[in-house]
């Protein structure tokens, strides 16, 4: 049963890092392929269980990313700071985290100076860490980029692996603005994605973001289509 | 790609054609809508500020559950006037997840089961019961659960951005101290002319609160300061009458209710009525020797009787 969890956590852990490479950060080839016997080398327990405090990591955005997610230079601005910083991803124990372990956490990614943070937990939050979590930009606490929670259930399976879900790619803002220029559109006209949409979690879309929708079609070959996070 | 297609939709069929105005009367429906979804907005981020401020509270060690200090039982009192019964148990939730005793003025670490046993055998004034871990739990001793549970029964259950009646009274503490709370706390008027209220007689104090509940209430209506509306017009003239020649209540009879036990929220099917004549004449012509059909037609009018009262039951029991 021990070595189930085992098993478990390392789908888990080596989608976090999918994740973490997919939104751009650099994250190494063989870290990408951990097998389950090198997981469980390095992050199993004697008594067979898995240790999760080991599981945290660190990842640093690529350069690719960096000019992702920087505003393109103006004559006032010419290098313009990028929205984006090294993240934090921790694999909490606690069955039932609420504010207290929230707030902790903010806390310490503050004091870590981390851009923003991952927090997996094995059960779903409370009500009152999740209206924290919604509300924490406007109560001005936590690192800038925010912080955001899965649990560990949503982990189990890359849902972007799945052969339904079409390739979502972030725009730039420069990218966006000569979307929006070319077609003459506001991007109020965009359809829409909910940042609560299982995608936009995976690539941790913030809101304004454009997302470009790749899907696969038997008549037109591909095609593209334009979404606004909101 | 045509997005414009999918998003531009023509105006929905029962707003008014642009070439009008706008409706000033959906105007304020919308108004409404918005103002109840901001407030909603405000109410919640108020009431997760108060249990981020009492997830960790009292910040005195020693302080005593019992005896609060008149400045912790505001703290706590006063955001409590927001909550919900299921917003003060997201409070004891997380107050446990932090490992304190559920009640906000107790500085105890709340109780542990000796195992982990998932249910425990607990001896009470009313012999051995069985208690879920979890329950066990929440608070340090038997006191405090009372005296959370006497703070929770004041709740209101209503979400506070959709109270009629203002906030409501201030919540009461089960303690021993309670004298010092209400000297510690005198009657503020929160209005401008709130500085003068120490010169003030007590009847004046008593009209200015007054002046200020009928302000606050026009102001919940949506109308200006100072500015009477219709609605409030009919209020204050109203005249009151009162009822002086009450006879004895008495209870209601059974006689001369006639068909009423037909009747169906007060009115009584006419189809069936007829159909009761016509048996009763059926009677009168059954002398002549017709008894079957009169059986048979007595027995349908009592199938209908006996559906109308199912279907009161039925009724009653419901509400
Ligand atoms: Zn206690």
């Amino acid at each position: 049963m021990d070595n189930a969890n085992l098993s478990r956590m390392w789908r888990v852990f080596k989608t976090t890092k999918e994740m973490c490479a997919d939104r751009g950060y650099s994250v190494p080839e063989h870290e990408l392929n951990i097998t389950f016997d090198e997981f469980k080398q390095e992050y199993g327990r004697d008594d067979g269980d898995v240790d999760r405090t080991k599981m945290n990591y660190s990842c640093q955005p690529s350069e690719s990313m960096l000019l992702k997610y920087s505003d393109p230079p103006t004559e006032k601005n010419p290098n313009p700071e990028p929205q984006i910083g090294t993240i934090w991803v921790e694999f909490n124990g606690d069955d039932n985290a609420g504010l207290k372990h929230l707030r902790d956490y903010m806390h310490f990614l503050n004091q870590g100076n981390f851009y923003s943070g991952i927090m997996i937990t094995p059960k779903q939050m409370t009500g009152m860490a999740l209206r924290f979590l919604r509300t924490s930009t406007t109560i001005d606490e936590g690192p800038k980029g925010g912080v955001e929670v899965f649990v560990e259930q949503d982990l189990l399976v890359n849902i972007t692996k799945h052969e339904l879900v079409p390739k979502h790619v972030l725009l730039s803002a420069e990218e966006k603005k000569q979307l929006l220029s070319r077609y003459r559109l506001r991007e109020t006209q965009l359809p829409r994605i909910q940042q609560s949409d299982p995608v936009a979690k995976y690539l941790g879309l913030r809101r304004g973001q454009v997302v470009k929708i790749i899907r696969k079609s038997e008549t037109a070959g591909r095609y593209a289509s334009y979404r606004w996070c909101i | 790609m045509s997005p414009t297609s999918i998003l531009k939709k023509p105006s929905a069929p029962n707003l008014p054609s642009t070439d009008k105005a706008v409706n000033p009367r959906h105007l304020e429906v919308a108004l409404h809508h918005a103002n109840i979804i901001e407030n909603q907005k405000n109410v919640e981020k108020e009431i997760l500020k108060a249990i981020l401020d009492l997830m960790d509270f009292p910040t005195d060690p020693k302080a005593d559950p019992a005896r609060p200090s008149p400045a912790d039982a505001a703290a706590f009192c006063n955001p409590l006037n927001l909550f919900q019964p299921s917003d003060y148990d997201s409070l004891i939730e997380e107050r446990n997840l932090a490992e304190h005793c559920g009640y906000a003025l107790c500085p105890r670490p709340r109780k542990k089961a000796r195992n982990n046993a998932r249910r425990h055998l607990i001896t009470t004034e009313n012999g051995v019961q069985v208690v879920e871990k979890k329950a066990l739990e929440v608070w340090c001793s038997d006191d405090c659960a009372r005296r959370a549970m006497y703070v929770k029964v004041q709740l209101n259950e209503e979400p506070a951005w959709l109270r009629r009646g203002g906030v409501g009274q201030k919540i009461e503490l089960m303690a021993e101290n309670q004298g010092e709370h209400q000297i510690a706390l005198p009657l503020r008027l929160k209005g401008t002319n709130a500085p003068a209220t120490e010169q003030m007689s007590e009847e004046d104090a008593a009209w200015a609160m007054r002046d200020e509940a009928l302000a606050e209430l026009a102001q919940e209506r949506g109308e200006k300061p100072g500015q009477l509306s219709k609605a409030n017009d009919v209020l204050i003239a109203a005249e009151i009458k009162e009822n002086t020649d009450s006879k004895t209540p008495i209870a209601p009879s059974a006689e001369g209710m006639g068909h009423s036990h037909f009747a169906i929220e007060g009115h009584v099917p006419k189809a069936d009525l007829k159909k009761e004549h016509d048996s009763s004449e059926e009677e009168y012509e059954a002398e002549d020797g017709d008894e079957d059909q009169e059986g048979e037609d007595a027995d349908d009018d009592w199938d209908i009787a006996e559906m109308v009262e199912d279907e009161l039951d039925a009724v009653l029991q419901d509400t």
